[in-house]
C-alpha cells in the first residue's frame, strides 16, 4: 500500500520544473503564445532528448518504458508553467500506437516520436463532438489492392498544425479503424483553429480522397475501439494532470498576490473573504490531484478505468476552472489585463473543461459505468 | 504507486472476516453517532459487540500492547475499519470520545497511575466520557476559554460552565480545559482535568437540538473539587495536549464507508421515489447531483490513503485532513437534502406522517448535520486553518 511517487518520481518532477523555470518563464510563454505555431523546436528537442517524449514508449520501441504515473508527473509541471508543447499530443499518440499497433508499426512510429523528430497527433474528434464511435463521420473504403480512401473532417485535433504523422481514426464497416498517415499526404489538409487559449494548438483536418494503404492499418479492420478508447483515457489523465499543475500554479500566484496587496492597512489574505475562497481551490485541487494520480495508476493496472478517469476530469477540470476565474478576481482590476498571468490559467481553464468531456458529461459517464 | 496489500496484510483481512461472520449481527446494529437515543435502545447488542473486540484486542487496535491495544499497524487498522464498515458493522468500540481523544491524550501525557485506572475501562466501554471545550464564549476562539480551576491544598476547585457538551447525560468522566493561570498569555494559561461527573457541584442541563433530539448539554461546575492528580500533563500544559489529542482523530476511513453506505441506500431510493412523473434517478438535476456525490466520497477516499502513505512514509504531516473535513461537510449537508429533493413533495412529510417515504429518515437526516459539521470546528474555522497553515496567508487577527 502505497499511495505516492518513488524518489526516482519525484527527481523527474524537480527536473522538468526546473527545465520549466529556465527554458520557459513567463515572458517565453507569452512570446510562444504570440508566435504563429507556439512551438519551440529546440525546446522540444531538449525534452526528447530528456526522454519525456517517450516515458512510456516500451524500450524496444526506444522508449523508457516507464508508467503513465510518470507521464503525469512531467504533465503536471509542465501545466503549471504553462509551457507551450504537443506533449500531450504525442503521448496520447504514443499511447494508441503501443495499443493497437503491430511490433513493426511500433518500431516505425513510435522511435522517431521518442526522438522528437515526429509529431504524431490522434484525430479522433469531429464536429458532432460525440465522444464513442457513433460520433465518427469519416469513412475509410476499399479503393483497388491493398489501398483505401479517406473521406471526412476531424476537429480538435491537437497540435495538427505541427504534425508530421496522423493517427486518423475512420468508420470501415461495422467498426472504427486507425490509420497512421504521412501530414504532407495528397487531399489532406490543415487549418489551425483559434483557441481560447493561445498557449495550446489544436486544427481542423479534412480528407478529400487521401488514399492510404491498408499497411498503415493500426489493428483489425473496424475493430479498433475498445483500445482507442483506452488510449483516449490515458491521453484525458495526462490532460487532468496538466490541468492539476496549472490550478496550482493559479492557486500559488494569487496566493503570493493576497500576501503582498495591501488594502485597508492589512494584506488581503488576511482577509476571510479572500482567504476562504483560496482554502476552497486548495480543497478542489488537492482532491483532484488525488483522484488524477489515481487514474493515472488506474489506466495501467485495471480493466475498466474509465470511471476512475471520469471523476478525475470532473474534479481536475473544476478545480482549474475555479483557480483560474478566482484568480482574476481576487487580483481585482488588475487581473482583467493582458499583462497579468492570471488571465492565461484562466483561459487554460476554459480550454480544458471542455476538451474530451465537459464535467456534466463525466458525471454522467460515471453513473453509465453503473448501470444507471 | 501500489494499492496491492501484503500476504501478512490479507491473512489479517482474512481474519476480520472470519471474526466478522461470527460476531456481527447482520441485523445490523449500527452506532449512529448523531442518533445517540437509537443507540441506547440497542445498548445489549453493542455491549457483546464491544466484548468480542475487546477479546480480540481490536478497541483501540493501534495502541500499545500494555494498555490492552493490539499495537496494530495504520493499514491492518484501515483493512479492519474497511471490512467492518462493508458489512455495515457498529463501530470498533463504544466508549467514542474515549477511544478517539481522551485515551491517546492518556496514554502519550498521563501517570503510570492514570494510565492503570482510565484505559482499562474505555476499552471495555464500562466507563465513557465528553468533552468539556467549548464554552459561550469561546467556540472557534476556544483558547479564550474562562471556565476556572483554583489550586486549593491538593485539589483543584472548578468554577464556570461549559456548553455543546456532546454525550454529557450519559458519561461517567469530562476532559475538561480550564484556566489556571489568568495572567500567563491564552494558549499557555489552559490545563487539563479528568472530572467525574457525579462530582458534587456539577450541573447538566440538556439542549434540544432542531431535530427534537438532545444530543449535548450545558454543564455548570460550582465550587467542583478534583484532586490534583487528574491533571491530565503538567499545568499550563493543556492547549498541547488537546491539539495533539485532537490530531488522533484524522483516519477517514469509517467516514468514506458511511457515506457509502447512504450514497448506495440514495441510489435505490432514486430508482424507487417518482418526481415530476417519473423514476427520480431519471431527472437529469439529480443524476448530476449523485454522480459528484460518488466522486467526492471518491475524493475523500484517495485524500485519506495519500494522507496514509505520508503517515506510513514517515513524512511529515500537518492540516492536510482539514481538506476531507470540508468535503464531509459538503457531503452530509447534500445527503439530507438530495434525499428530500427527490421525494419532491413528499420530502416535506416526516416520521410518521401519511405519505412520508422511509419512516422519515432522511427528514431527521437533513436535521442532525450540524453534529459533524459544526462540531469539532466549524467549516470557516477549517478554511482559516487550510489557508495559514498550508497557504501560509496571515493570521486572523
Amino acid at each position: 500500500m502505497d499511495f505516492g511517487f518513488s524518489e526516482e518520481q519525484e527527481q523527474l518532477r524537480r527536473q522538468v520544473r526546473r527545465f520549466a523555470d529556465e527554458r520557459c518563464p513567463m515572458d517565453r510563454v507569452r512570446e510562444l503564445m504570440d508566435s504563429d505555431d507556439a512551438f519551440d523546436k529546440q525546446m522540444w528537442a531538449s525534452m526528447a532528448e530528456l526522454g519525456w517524449l517517450g516515458l512510456a514508449v516500451p524500450e524496444q520501441a526506444g522508449g523508457l518504458g516507464l508508467n503513465w504515473e510518470d507521464v503525469v508527473v512531467v504533465a503536471e509541471e509542465l501545466g503549471r508553467s504553462l509551457l507551450p508543447s504537443p506533449f500531450l499530443a504525442v503521448t496520447t499518440a504514443a499511447r494508441a500506437v503501443d495499443l493497437l499497433g503491430s511490433e513493426a508499426q511500433k518500431a516505425e512510429l513510435l522511435a522517431p516520436l521518442a526522438e522528437g523528430t515526429s509529431v504524431v497527433t490522434l484525430a479522433f474528434f469531429e464536429d458532432s463532438d460525440v465522444i464513442d464511435p457513433d460520433g465518427v463521420a469519416t469513412t475509410a473504403t476499399a479503393d483497388g489492392d491493398g489501398w483505401l480512401t479517406l473521406s471526412g473532417t476531424k476537429m480538435f485535433v491537437p497540435w495538427g498544425q505541427s504534425a508530421d504523422k496522423l493517427l486518423l481514426v475512420a468508420r470501415e464497416g461495422d467498426g472504427l479503424s486507425v490509420f497512421a498517415v504521412d501530414s504532407a499526404a495528397e487531399g489532406l489538409t490543415v487549418e489551425p483553429l483559434q483557441l481560447i487559449d493561445t498557449t495550446c494548438r489544436a486544427a481542423r483536418v479534412s480528407l478529400d480522397s487521401v488514399r492510404v494503404e491498408a499497411d498503415s492499418r493500426l489493428g483489425a479492420v473496424g475493430q479498433a475501439w475498445p483500445l482507442l478508447s483506452r488510449a483516449l483515457d490515458a491521453g484525458l489523465v495526462a490532460l487532468c494532470a496538466e490541468m492539476v499543475g496549472a490550478a496550482d500554479g493559479s492557486l500559488q500566484l494569487t496566493t503570493e498576490f493576497a500576501k503582498v496587496r495591501q488594502q485597508f492597512g492589512s494584506p488581503i489574505g488576511r482577509f476571510q473573504g479572500v482567504k476562504h475562497r483560496l482554502a476552497e481551490i486548495y480543497v478542489a485541487t488537492e482532491s483532484a490531484r488525488s483522484l488524477t494520480y489515481y487514474a493515472s495508476w488506474a489506466v495501467d493496472h485495471l480493466d475498466d478505468a474509465a470511471s476512475s478517469v471520469a471523476m478525475a476530469k470532473e474534479w481536475a477540470a473544476e478545480a482549474l476552472d475555479r483557480a483560474g476565474e478566482e484568480g482574476v478576481q481576487l487580483h481585482g482590476a488588475i487581473g482583467y489585463t493582458w499583462e497579468c498571468d492570471a488571465q492565461l490559467y484562466y483561459k487554460r481553464g476554459r480550454l480544458c473543461r471542455n476538451l474530451m468531456g465537459s464535467p456534466d458529461y463525466q458525471r454522467e459517464r460515471v453513473l453509465a459505468a453503473q448501470g444507471l | 504507486m501500489d494499492f496491492s496489500f501484503t500476504e501478512k496484510e490479507e491473512a489479517f483481512r482474512n481474519e476480520v472476516r472470519g471474526f466478522l461472520a461470527e460476531h456481527h449481527d447482520s441485523e445490523g446494529v449500527r452506532a449512529d453517532g448523531a442518533d445517540v437515543e437509537s443507540a441506547m435502545d440497542k445498548l445489549p447488542k453493542l455491549l457483546a459487540w464491544n466484548q468480542a473486540l475487546y477479546e480480540k484486542g481490536w478497541v483501540g487496535f493501534s495502541w500499545p500492547r500494555e494498555f490492552g491495544g493490539s499495537g496494530g499497524g495504520i493499514v491492518e487498522q484501515m483493512i479492519l475499519k474497511q471490512e467492518c464498515g462493508d458489512v455495515r458493522a457498529p463501530i470498533l468500540g463504544l466508549s467514542y470520545m474515549g477511544l478517539a481523544w481522551v485515551g491517546p491524550g492518556i496514554i502519550q501525557y498521563g501517570t503510570d497511575a492514570q494510565k492503570k485506572r482510565f484505559i482499562p475501562p474505555i476499552l471495555k466501554a464500562e466507563e465513557h466520557w465528553c468533552t468539556g471545550y467549548s464554552e459561550p464564549g469561546s467556540g472557534s476562539d476556544l483558547a479564550s476559554l474562562q471556565c476556572r480551576a483554583e489550586r486549593d491544598g491538593d485539589d483543584y476547585v472548578i468554577n464556570g460552565q461549559k456548553i455543546w457538551t456532546s454525550l454529557a447525560m450519559w458519561a461517567q468522566w469530562m476532559i475538561l480545559l480550564v484556566r489556571t493561570d489568568p495572567t500567563a498569555s491564552k494558549h499557555l494559561g489552559i490545563s487539563c482535568l479528568l472530572v467525574p461527573m457525579d462530582s458534587e457541584g456539577l450541573e447538566v442541563r440538556p439542549i434540544k437540538a432542531m431535530n427534537g433530539e438532545t444530543p449535548f448539554a450545558e454543564v455548570f461546575f460550582d465550587n467542583v473539587r478534583v484532586p490534583v492528580e487528574n491533571r491530565l500533563g503538567a499545568e499550563g500544559q493543556g492547549w498541547d495536549v488537546t491539539k495533539h489529542a485532537l490530531a488522533n482523530e484524522r483516519s477517514s476511513i469509517a467516514e468514506v464507508t458511511a457515506l457509502h453506505h447512504n450514497l448506495d441506500d440514495l441510489k435505490s431510493m432514486a430508482g424507487e421515489c417518482r418526481l415530476n412523473g417519473k423514476p427520480a434517478i431519471e431527472d437529469a438535476g439529480i443524476r448530476q447531483r449523485l454522480a459528484r456525490m460518488e466522486s467526492t466520497i471518491e475524493a475523500m477516499r484517495l485524500n485519506g490513503l495519500r494522507f496514509l502513505t505520508k503517515q506510513l512514509r514517515g513524512e511529515p504531516i500537518g492540516a492536510e485532513t482539514s481538506v476531507n473535513k470540508l468535503l464531509r461537510t459538503e457531503m452530509d449537508v447534500e445527503t439530507g437534502r438530495i434525499a428530500c429533493d427527490m421525494q419532491g413533495g413528499h420530502g416535506v412529510l416526516t416520521g410518521e406522517s401519511p405519505g412520508a417515504v422511509q419512516g422519515g429518515r432522511w427528514q431527521k437526516n437533513s436535521l442532525s448535520w450540524p453534529t459533524t459539521v459544526i462540531g469539532g470546528g466549524t467549516p470557516n474555522i477549517q478554511r482559516n486553518v487550510i489557508a495559514e497553515r498550508l497557504l501560509g496567508l496571515p493570521h486572523d487577527s
